[in-house]
C-alpha cells in the first residue's frame, strides 16, 4: 500500500518545491467507471494531471472504505507512510478533505496531525460560513461546476495566507503552544466588562426589534460575543485574518497564529508575484458552466476603513454588504464591521431586519454611530487603559497553552516568549500533545489526565487535562525535579486558572 | 349635574383664561409670552397623548391593529390644545389604578375606545381651540367641548372611568384638578374683637391682638386644632409684634418711634424710643447672632442691640444706610434694606449665628417703561426664599413682566435669570424646595424647580384648590357630603381664592385677613407628577425622576412614584438608553443620600418608629404597632415582588422617610423582580437593562442584591444566550456566590457548559460539600472522591460515591472507593454501608483485592 502510494504521483510532487497536497472529494459521486473525475471537487496543486489527482483520491477513498469496515462512525484519521502523512477529515457526510504532507529530513517538517486536521476543519468552517455547505452547493448544481468554482479560489486564498516566500508554511512543532480553532480572549476587569456588555446591549438593538448578534475584538483578542462558540470561532478567525486593525493595516506585526511570520516576510510574500492566486487572476469558471461571479471572501488586502468608521470592501461587489451563514441558527446575516482605533465591532444583522437592502443597511450603520459611539469611545478607552500589550499574558518562567474545549477558548504564552524555548523542549511538547491527542480520541469521554515527560535538554513537558480543560506547559529549568515541576504547575493552576488543574 | 361633569366644566383651561386675560396689560412689554404659553401647551398635549397612547397600545395592542389609527387622529394630536385637561383627568385614573394591572389596562383600552369613537368630536374641538388659541377666554369652544364630552360619556365603560377619576381626587373641594391646594380645615383665630393678625416668622407664631391681649398659635407643625396661648398687654396701637427667640419677651412696635418690650414672666415693660422727627422706625426683628439680640430698622439705618435678661437694650452697632423699606425673614436671617429713588438699591446683612455679614450692595433690575416715569420697587415685590439650602431673592419687575431671581453667596449676589409672570400681583411660596409662584390676578400657581438650570416651569399653571378633610374615604360621594357639611358649618363657601386680603407668609402659609384663617399650602405630588409626566417628553422621564428624587416632604410618595416610573418605562419597553438614564438617576441619588446619611433602610424604620421621634404627633405613635406588622408582611412577601406589597409600603407614615432614594435592593424587588414575569419573553431587553443597572451600581461602588444575579442567569438561560452567560460569569459581571453557583447548576441542566461554570464557581468558593455532591451527580465520582480526600470533606454521604461506582459497574472503582472512604472517615469500616458494598464486592468479583 505504501509502495503504491509512493509510486503514485510523488514524483510530480518533488518536481515542484511543493510538499503539500490538499484535496476535497465526494464519495457519493463518480462511482461509475469513467466518471471518476466527478468526485474531485478541489485539488491542490491544481496543475497536477487528472490521473495523478485521481490516484491520490482513489487511494484515500480506498483507505476510507477499508477502515470504515472496522469503524463505521469514524473512519481513518491519519495514515503515516514512510515519506508522507495523510490527514483525513470528513468535513460533511461523505465529503472528505485529505491533506498529504511530505516528511522530509528537515527538522521543521515535523507536524502534529491534529494541528493539520484543525487546519482542514478551519478552512471548511470558513467556507461554510460564507457559502453554505458543500453539499448544499452540490445539490444546487449537481454537475459540480458551482462548488468547484467556489472551492478553488476559497482554499487557494486560504493557503495564500500560509505562504512565506514560495513555500507554504504549515503549522509545525514550533506552533505546539497554539490551538487552531479556538478563540483568544481579552481578560476584562469587572467595570470594563460592564461597559462592554452595555455596548453589546446597544448593538443588539441597532436594527430595531430584530436582535443583532455582535462580536467585539480588541487588537486580535475577543472581548465579547453573543454567538454560539462554534460561530464565534469562525467569525473570530475571519476577523483576525481580515478585519481587525492589524489585518486591515497589513504590515503591522501580529502575534496571532492566524497570520504567519514577521511583517517583513508577509510583505515580501504579498509583493511576490508567486502568489498562488493573485487577486488580479482571472476567476476560474467551473467546467465551462456559466455560474456568474464567484465571491472570494478570503482575498487579501481587500478591506479598508471607510470614512464613517465602517470597513468597506468590494469583494461582494461595489457597495454590497457581505452576508454570512450562522451555523447554529442556519440563518443568513449581514456582516457589518465598525472600527475605532484597536476596537473592532462585528455586527451581524439578520436578513429579516433588512428589507430594503442597502437603504436599511445604512440605517443600521447610522443607528450604530448614533447610539453606540459614546460607548465605543468609552470601551476603547477603558480597554486601552487596561491593555497589557502583546505580552500581557506572559507568565514568567512558564511557557504554556491553556485550552478550554467547552468555550473553545485558548490562551498561550506570547509567541515571542515561546520562541525562546529550545527546539528539544518544543519537540518534546509536540510529542506530548500528539500522545494526548491520540489518548483523547481513544476515549471520547472527558477524563482527567496528567502526563509529564522529560525532554533531552532536561526540560519538563507537562500536560494536564481535567473536565474539558487542557493545560500544556514547558519548564526548562534543568535542576527541577518532577516534584518541583508539579508544584510549579500547581501554583500556576491556582494563580491563573482558579485552581482548575489542581489535583493530587 | 353629577360631580364629575361639574369637574369638567371647571377644568376648562383656567390658565389660558388667566394668562390671556392680562394681555391688555402686557401689551408691548412681553411679546414672547403668549407664544410661549401656547407652545408649551401644544407640546404638553401631544406628549400627553403619546403617553396615553403608549399605555393604550401596550395594554391593548390589538386596538389599533384591526382598525388602524382612527382617521383624524394625528391631526387631533397636533391641533388639540385644551383637551389637555380632560386628559389630565384620564391620566389621573391611570395613576390611580397603577397598582392594579387589570384595571389599568381596562382604563387604557377605554381611552383608546374613546379616542377611536370620538375622534371626530375630538378633532373638532382640537381645531376649534387651535384656531382660537390667541383669543382664549373662559369656556372657549364650549360647544365643541360639550359635544366631545357627550360623545365620551356615551362610550361604553366610560362611566367607570369617570368614577375612577372622581375618586382619585377624593374630597376635592372645587372639583378641578390641580397640583397645589390648601387643606381644610385651616387654623382659625376666632377671637372676638381682634384688632390685628400678625405672623412672627422667627417663632412661627400666628398672633392675634385684641385691645389687651395677645393670642398666639404655634403654626409649626401645622395643626388646625392647636389652642392659642394668651398674654396680657397694655393697651395701645400695635404696628408689629414679635416674640423673642426664647419666647420670654414680646416686642411690640407702638409707633414709628417707639418699641415696647414686655417680659412675659415678670410683666416688666421697657420702652425704646428713637429721635422723633429725624428718623422713624420701619420695623424690628429678633436675632440669634452672637453680636446682637434685637435689630431695629429705621429710615436712617439699622441699630443692633444686645438685650439682657432684664430687657435692658444696649446699642452694639449701627449700620448707617438710608432706608426706604426693608424685608427680613428669619429663615434666611437676611435683612435687605432698600434705598434710592426707585428703592432698587439694596444693602443686605445676614445676622446669622456665625456673625453679621454685610452683603455687597447691589441694584435690582427694573425695566424702563415707555413713559419717563420711574417705577418704584416696593417691599411686596421682593421675596426671600430658601430652596435646597440656597438663598434666593425674587423680585417682581412689573414693566418687563418678569420675576428676577438673585442668588446670595457670602461675598456676591448673582442674578440667576428670570421667570415670566402673568399677573401684576404676585406672591411666592416654597413647598418642599419648590418655588410656587402665585399669579394672583390669574388665580393660578406655577411651580418652578430652581435646582435645574432651565427656567421652565415644572408644570403648567393650574388653579389653587381648596380640599376637604384629609384622608376622607375613597368614595367620592362621602367626600362630597363631608365637604358640604363642613362648608355649612364653617362657611367655607365664602372662600375666594387669592382674594385681596390674602397675605403670603414664609415659607408656605397663607393668611386670610378677612376670614381670619391661616392656610397651609400643600403640593399634590402625585398630581404634579402626572402633569409632569404628561408634559415631559419621553426622554424627560429622567428629569422627572431627578425632580422626584429631590423631594423631601412626601419622600415616600416620591419614592413610590419613582418606582412606578422606573417600572413603567421598562414595561413600556422604552429604548435602553432612556431606561439607563433613569436608572443612573436613581442609583446616583441613592449613592448621594447614603453618603449624606439621609437614606434609611426600611428595616431600620421599625426601630426608629418604635422610639418616639422628636416632634412625633401622638397619632404617629398610635400607628406604630400596626405599622410594624405591615413592615413584616412586606418583608415576608418581598420575593414575590407583587405590587400589592408596594402599596403596603405606601401606607407607611411619611414622616418615616426622609429621602425618596431607592436602594438597589428595592429597585430589584419592586422593579426588576416585579417585571420579570411579565417580560420573560423579552428577557434580552431586560438583561440589557439589568446590565446597565449593574454598571451604574458598580460605578457608584455600591452592592447589589444577589438575586439580581440569579435573575440574570435565569433570563440568559431562558433565552439560551449561553455564550453571554459564560462571559457574564467569567468576567465576574455576575459576582460569584453560592446562590449564583446553584442557579448556574440549575440552568445548566440544558447546557453542560453552564453547569460547569456553576461547578467551577462552587470550587472557587471552596464550597466543598456542594461541589462534591454536584460532581458525583454528574457521574464524576472518582474526581469527587479525590477532591474529598484532598480537602478532608466527610460531610458528603459516602453511599453517594459507592452507589455511583456500583452503578457504573466498575468493581475496581468500587473497591478503591471503599478503601479511600475507610481511610477518610473514621469508623467507616463499622458501618452497615461498608458491609453492604464489601459484601457486594466479594460476591461479584473476588479478584479485586481490597
Amino acid at each position: 500500500c505504501y509502495e503504491l502510494l509512493e509510486a503514485m504521483g510523488m514524483a510530480s510532487m518533488s518536481c515542484g518545491s511543493e510538499s503539500l497536497r490538499l484535496c476535497v472529494f465526494d464519495l457519493r459521486r463518480g462511482q461509475n467507471e469513467g466518471q471518476e473525475l466527478d468526485k474531485i471537487l478541489f485539488f491542490y496543486p491544481p496543475d497536477l494531471t487528472f490521473s495523478t489527482q485521481l490516484s491520490v483520491i482513489g487511494l484515500s477513498e480506498g483507505l476510507i472504505t477499508f477502515t470504515r469496515l472496522f469503524s463505521p462512525e469514524a473512519a481513518c484519521e491519519v495514515i503515516e507512510a514512510e515519506r508522507h502523512s495523510h490527514v483525513f477529515f470528513e468535513a460533511e457526510p461523505d465529503i472528505w478533505m485529505v491533506m498529504i504532507v511530505e516528511k522530509n529530513k528537515e527538522i521543521e517538517a515535523i507536524w502534529r496531525v491534529d494541528a493539520l486536521r484543525r487546519m482542514l476543519k478551519e478552512v471548511h468552517s470558513l467556507f461554510v460560513m460564507f457559502h453554505g455547505s458543500i453539499r448544499a452547493l452540490l445539490e444546487k448544481e449537481p454537475a459540480g461546476g458551482l462548488i468547484r468554482s467556489h472551492l478553488h479560489p476559497f482554499i487557494t486564498d486560504y493557503l495564500n495566507d500560509l505562504s512565506v516566500g514560495k513555500k507554504l508554511q504549515l503549522p509545525s512543532f514550533r506552533e505546539t503552544l497554539k490551538e487552531r480553532g479556538t478563540v483568544q480572549m481579552l481578560t476584562l476587569a469587572r467595570d470594563a466588562a460592564l461597559e462592554v456588555q452595555s455596548l453589546v446591549g446597544v448593538l443588539d438593538s441597532c436594527a430595531g426589534t430584530v436582535r443583532c448578534h455582535s462580536l467585539i475584538l480588541f487588537h486580535d483578542l475577543l472581548v465579547s460575543t453573543t454567538l454560539s462558540p462554534d460561530d464565534t470561532v469562525d467569525l473570530f478567525t475571519f476577523s483576525v485574518m481580515r478585519l481587525t486593525t492589524n489585518a486591515v493595516s497589513s504590515g503591522t506585526s501580529s502575534w496571532s497564529y492566524l497570520r504567519k511570520g514577521s511583517s517583513l516576510s508577509q510583505i515580501s510574500s504579498r509583493s511576490n508575484s508567486g502568489q498562488l492566486l493573485g487577486s488580479s487572476d482571472p476567476l476560474p469558471s467551473g467546467n465551462g458552466n456559466d455560474v456568474g461571479r464567484v465571491i472570494r471572501p478570503l482575498q487579501q488586502d481587500k478591506w479598508s476603513k471607510g470614512k464613517d468608521g465602517f470597513l468597506v470592501t468590494d469583494i461582494w461587489g461595489k457597495d454590497a454588504t457581505p452576508r454570512i451563514y450562522l451555523q447554529q441558527t442556519q440563518e443568513r446575516v449581514y456582516l457589518l464591521t465598525y472600527q475605532h482605533k484597536s476596537l473592532t465591532l462585528v455586527l451581524l444583522v439578520p436578513s429579516a431586519a433588512i428589507v430594503n437592502g442597502e437603504l436599511d443597511i445604512s440605517f443600521v450603520k447610522h443607528q450604530v454611530i448614533e447610539n453606540a459611539s459614546a460607548k465605543i469611545l468609552k470601551v476603547e478607552e477603558k480597554l486601552s487603559k487596561g491593555w497589557g500589550g502583546e505580552n500581557a499574558y506572559h507568565v514568567s518562567g512558564y511557557r504554556y497553552l491553556l485550552v478550554d474545549n467547552d468555550m473553545e477558548v485558548s490562551r498561550a504564552s506570547p509567541p515571542g516568549k515561546v520562541a525562546t524555548l529550545a527546539k528539544e523542549s518544543l519537540l518534546a511538547l509536540s510529542k506530548l500533545r500528539e500522545t494526548v491527542d491520540s489518548e483523547k480520541s481513544r476515549t471520547k469521554q472527558e477524563r482527567e489526565m496528567e502526563i509529564c515527560i522529560r525532554a533531552k535538554n532536561n526540560a519538563w513537558a507537562i500536560a494536564r487535562l481535567t473536565r474539558g480543560k487542557e493545560l500544556y506547559m514547558a519548564l526548562e529549568k534543568a535542576s527541577e525535579t518532577l516534584l518541583d515541576a508539579t508544584d510549579s504547575v500547581q501554583s500556576f493552576s491556582n494563580r491563573y486558572c482558579s485552581g482548575a488543574f489542581s489535583m493530587d | 349635574m353629577s360631580p364629575i361633569s361639574e369637574s369638567y366644566s371647571h377644568v376648562s383651561i383656567p390658565f389660558i383664561v388667566s394668562s390671556h386675560g392680562d394681555r391688555s396689560s402686557l401689551k408691548n412689554t412681553n411679546h414672547q409670552f403668549p407664544e410661549e404659553t401656547s407652545r408649551g401647551l401644544f407640546a404638553s398635549n401631544s406628549k400627553l397623548l403619546r403617553f396615553c397612547l403608549n399605555l393604550t397600545l401596550r395594554s391593548n395592542p390589538s386596538l389599533f391593529l384591526d382598525s388602524s389609527p382612527p382617521s383624524g387622529f394625528s391631526q387631533f394630536i397636533g391641533e388639540s390644545a385644551n383637551i389637555y385637561f380632560i386628559h389630565s383627568n384620564f391620566a389621573f385614573s391611570f395613576s390611580n389604578a397603577a397598582g392594579m394591572k387589570e384595571k389599568k389596562s381596562a382604563t387604557a383600552s377605554t381611552l383608546g375606545r374613546i379616542l377611536a369613537t370620538c375622534s371626530k368630536q375630538a378633532k373638532d374641538y382640537g381645531s376649534c381651540v387651535a384656531s382660537k388659541v390667541h383669543e382664549v377666554e373662559r369656556d372657549i369652544c364650549l360647544k365643541e367641548f360639550l359635544a366631545l364630552k357627550n360623545c365620551m360619556q356615551h362610550t361604553r365603560h366610560l362611566s367607570a372611568l369617570l368614577n375612577m377619576i372622581s375618586s382619585s381626587q377624593s374630597s376635592v373641594g372645587s372639583g378641578a384638578l390641580s397640583h397645589v391646594y390648601i387643606q381644610n380645615p385651616p387654623l382659625r383665630c376666632n377671637i372676638p374683637e381682634s384688632r390685628g393678625l400678625f405672623y412672627d416668622d422667627a417663632n412661627r407664631l400666628l398672633i392675634c391682638t385684641t385691645s389687651s391681649q395677645i393670642f398666639s398659635w404655634q403654626t409649626a407643625p401645622f395643626n388646625p386644632d392647636v389652642s392659642p396661648s394668651v398674654d396680657s398687654i397694655s393697651e395701645g396701637p400695635i404696628l408689629s409684634i414679635r416674640f423673642s427667640l426664647d419666647k420670654k419677651a414680646i416686642a411690640v412696635q407702638r409707633s414709628d418711634c417707639e418699641i415696647q418690650l414686655f417680659h412675659r414672666e415678670t410683666k416688666q415693660i421697657l420702652s425704646h424710643k428713637c429721635k422723633a422727627g429725624s428718623e422713624s422706625i420701619l420695623g424690628f426683628f429678633w436675632s440669634d447672632s452672637p453680636l446682637c439680640d434685637l435689630a431695629i430698622v429705621k429710615t436712617s439705618g439699622m441699630d443692633l442691640f444686645a438685650c439682657d435678661s432684664m430687657l435692658n437694650l444696649r446699642l452694639v452697632e449701627t449700620k448707617k444706610v438710608n432706608v426706604n423699606w426693608y424685608i427680613y425673614t428669619h429663615e434666611t436671617r437676611l435683612v435687605l434694606l432698600a434705598s434710592g429713588l426707585q428703592c432698587k438699591t439694596i444693602t443686605g446683612f445676614q445676622l446669622s449665628t456665625a456673625g453679621v455679614v454685610r452683603l455687597p450692595r447691589f441694584e435690582m433690575t427694573m425695566a424702563k417703561p415707555e413713559s419717563n416715569s420711574k417705577p418704584i420697587l416696593s417691599s411686596g415685590d421682593v421675596h426671600l426664599v430658601t430652596v435646597y439650602g440656597r438663598i434666593y431673592c425674587l423680585q417682581v419687575d412689573r414693566e418687563a413682566m418678569l420675576l428676577h431671581s438673585y442668588r446670595f453667596y457670602r461675598d456676591a449676589v448673582v442674578q440667576q435669570g428670570s421667570l415670566p409672570i402673568y399677573s401684576s400681583k404676585l406672591s411666592v411660596s416654597v413647598v418642599d424646595n419648590l418655588l410656587l409662584v402665585h399669579q394672583i390676578d390669574a388665580k393660578v400657581v406655577i411651580i418652578y424647580d430652581l435646582f435645574v438650570d432651565s427656567r421652565a416651569p415644572v408644570s403648567a399653571p393650574l388653579p389653587l384648590l381648596w380640599r376637604g378633610n384629609q384622608g376622607s374615604g375613597t368614595s367620592s360621594e362621602a367626600a362630597i357630603k363631608e365637604n358640604e357639611s363642613s362648608e355649612s358649618s364653617t362657611s367655607n363657601g365664602n372662600i375666594v381664592m387669592y382674594e385681596d386680603a390674602w397675605t403670603f407668609l414664609v415659607p408656605d402659609l397663607i393668611l386670610d385677613q378677612t376670614n381670619k384663617v391661616l392656610w397651609r399650602v400643600h403640593l399634590d405630588l402625585e398630581a404634579s407628577w402626572l402633569l409632569l409626566a404628561i408634559s415631559a417628553s419621553s426622554s424627560d422621564r429622567t428629569s422627572l425622576l431627578e425632580f422626584l428624587q429631590r423631594r423631601k416632604l412626601e419622600a415616600n410618595k416620591a419614592k413610590q412614584l419613582c418606582l412606578g416610573i422606573a417600572k413603567d418605562i421598562i414595561l413600556e419597553r422604552r429604548p435602553a438608553t432612556q431606561v439607563t438614564q433613569a436608572i443612573d438617576v436613581l442609583v446616583t441619588a441613592y449613592s448621594y443620600s447614603v453618603k449624606a446619611g439621609t437614606f434609611k433602610e426600611i428595616k431600620n424604620e421599625q426601630t426608629t418608629a418604635a422610639t418616639p421621634a422628636v416632634g412625633a404627633s401622638p397619632d404617629n405613635e398610635r400607628h406604630v404597632p400596626s405599622e410594624s406588622s405591615i413592615d413584616e408582611e412586606v418583608e415576608m412577601n418581598l420575593p414575590s415582588g407583587s405590587e400589592v406589597n408596594m402599596f403596603c409600603a405606601d401606607e407607611q407614615p411619611e414622616s418615616q422617610l426622609s429621602s425618596p432614594a431607592i436602594s438597589p435592593d428595592e429597585l430589584y424587588k419592586f422593579v426588576f423582580a416585579s417585571v420579570e414575569e411579565l417580560m420573560v419573553e423579552e428577557s434580552e431587553y431586560l438583561v440589557a437593562i439589568i446590565t446597565e443597572f449593574l454598571r451604574s451600581i458598580s460605578a457608584e461602588k455600591l452592592k447589589v442584591d444577589l438575586n439580581v444575579y440569579v435573575m440574570t442567569i435565569r433570563l440568559l438561560a431562558y433565552s439560551k444566550r449561553f455564550a453571554e452567560l459564560s462571559l457574564f460569569t467569567t468576567n465576574k459581571i455576575i459576582e460569584p456566590s453560592k446562590e449564583v453557583a446553584l442557579q448556574l447548576l440549575e440552568s445548566g441542566r440544558q447546557n453542560l457548559r453552564v453547569r460547569k461554570l456553576g461547578l467551577d464557581m462552587l470550587r472557587q468558593l471552596s464550597l466543598h460539600h456542594d461541589y462534591i455532591s454536584s460532581l458525583v451527580q454528574d457521574g464524576y465520582y472518582l474526581e469527587a472522591l479525590r477532591y474529598a480526600q484532598k480537602h478532608k470533606v466527610t460531610s458528603v454521604r459516602s453511599s453517594l460515591f459507592l452507589e455511583a461506582a456500583f452503578a457504573s459497574n466498575d468493581l475496581q472503582h468500587l473497591a478503591a472507593i471503599l478503601r479511600v472512604l475507610s481511610e477518610l472517615i473514621p469508623g467507616f469500616k463499622e458501618t452497615s454501608e461498608y458491609f453492604t458494598f464489601y459484601g457486594l464486592l466479594s460476591e461479584t468479583g473476588s479478584s479485586v483485592a481490597l
